[in-house]
């Protein structure tokens, strides 16, 4: 053996300690396309987390409808079934109304932009306290790329930050790595609007001599290129100006609520961009 | 060779458990990491080379589900299944006392290395979560962490009898 037994232990702790910052600033300085591992774990975990969700909402379904009726009357539970019954059916049509009316939404923004878009569906949420990313069912077989702006009728969502062949990150505008250049829509001054996790978004770098006021509706600037230019990113919610500093705090509210997200509008690169 | 066989797999479930199931009943407002506390057993029970492994992966795919670059978590994990193991080899590990102050600290730990990574290579400032979110997940992972001990003491009797079956 090329070391003594006794101190084994600490030169593989050395080896993983080292592997794992390497990993780490190897992936820092890398922020292209998203790697095979990568893809084949969000391949692997799509239709698993798909199960869950549809098994916690059978259960919570069950639980609403059923378990509570244990006990009563025959009738009174016969009349019931009957009920729920025609409760589901009948929830079953709003839900297909409801998303009738969203899809309609969907195609009449899709037919305002003036840039090629793909719809998709929101799979996943991640709800945890640092990171708020959502997973869409669409890829780069459908077009998707790095960066593609993701909106809905209300505003902006986010960007897309992982791609695999059917499913797509998209880092949400609270995110605290979320960074886009904004304008306030009346006065025209410059910002960038950064995430905030879920407290929302601040608009930073705004001279404190700019008029801004609660109320205030922020707009992408369009200049990274990344937004289309005039998208809705929020509302102004609160204007700060400390006695000293260049620029003054403004909190901003998102446009749209992330959490009754399901469809949404990826735009796609031009064909020229793609060239 | 059981045990390298299955823990990929046993990492997934537990990883999208986490992110779905436990994640429901935390409303979303915290997450409850049962992967930290499963790292933090291993440091102070598996031996270094089975549980580093465990701790790359589970990190792996948790920078995979929650969208962080990946190393994020491998480094966090495999920095605290190490402090556990440096600490695990000067102490008796199995008194409750002891389970719940050890993974406070751990997890309350990877907050702060949370907070310092992002202040390093983002230059954002996370530490007004540090009473918000990472205290009140440090309590709520000590308080569970006896009663996830055993469990985890039984999944690694399982695995190693099949193993030596």
């Amino acid at each position: 053996m090329l070391f003594p037994k006794k101190y084994q232990p600490i030169i593989i702790a050395f080896i993983f300690i080292i592997i794992s910052v390497v990993i780490l600033s190897l992936n820092l300085r890398q922020s292209g396309e998203t790697y095979l591992p990568r893809k084949l774990v969000l391949e692997a975990v799509t239709p698993l987390e798909s199960i869950v969700s549809s098994s916690i909402e059978y259960l919570s379904n069950i639980w609403g409808r059923y378990i509570f009726l244990v006990g009563l009357e025959e009738e009174n539970r016969k009349l019931r079934k009957k009920n729920a019954s025609l409760q589901k059916e009948v929830n079953y049509y709003q839900e297909m109304y409801l998303e009738g009316m969203r899809l309609k939404k969907l195609l009449a923004l899709k037919g305002n932009v003036d840039y090629p878009s793909v719809a998709g569906r929101v799979i996943g949420i991640n709800r945890s306290s640092v990171f708020k990313t959502i997973l869409i069912n669409i890829g780069t077989t459908d077009g998707v790329r790095l960066g593609s702006p993701v909106l809905i009728d209300e505003g902006v969502i986010g960007r897309v930050i992982e791609t695999s062949w059917n499913v797509s990150r998209v880092l949400l505008l609270t995110d605290y790595n979320s960074n886009v250049d904004a304008l306030i829509q009346g006065s025209r001054a410059q910002g960038v609007l950064q995430g905030q996790g879920s407290k929302g978004c601040i608009l930073k770098y705004v001279h404190r001599s700019e008029e801004v006021q609660a109320g205030d509706k922020i707009i992408s600037s369009g200049l990274a290129g990344v937004f289309p230019k005039g998208a809705l990113l929020g509302t102004v919610t609160k204007v700060e100006k400390k006695k000293f500093g260049l620029f003054q705090k403004i909190e901003v509210s998102q446009a749209v609520d992330f959490s009754k997200l399901e469809e949404v509008i990826v735009a796609l690169p031009d064909e020229d961009d793609k060239k | 060779m059981i045990y390298y066989l299955m823990l990929p797999i046993f990492s997934l479930v537990l990883i999208v458990f986490q992110t779905t199931i436990l994640d429901l009943f935390f409303l979303g407002k915290m997450g409850f990491e049962v992967s930290l506390i499963l790292v933090v057993y291993a440091g102070l029970h598996l031996d270094v080379m089975k549980g580093g492994i465990l701790a790359v992966v589970l990190g792996f795919f948790l920078d995979c589900i929650t969208g962080s670059m990946t190393g994020f978590f491998i480094f966090i994990y495999v920095v605290i299944f190490f402090l556990s193991k440096v600490v695990s080899s000067r102490v008796y590990p199995e008194g409750i006392a002891f389970i719940m102050g050890f993974t406070f600290i751990c997890v309350f730990s990877k907050g702060i290395i949370t907070i310092l990574i992002y202040y390093f290579i983002y230059d954002v400032d996370l530490s007004h979560n540090v009473l918000r979110i990472f205290l009140p997940q440090a309590l709520v992972a000590s308080v569970l962490s006896p009663a996830l001990f055993p469990i985890f003491d039984r999944l690694e009797v399982l695995l190693d009898a099949q193993s030596s079956g």
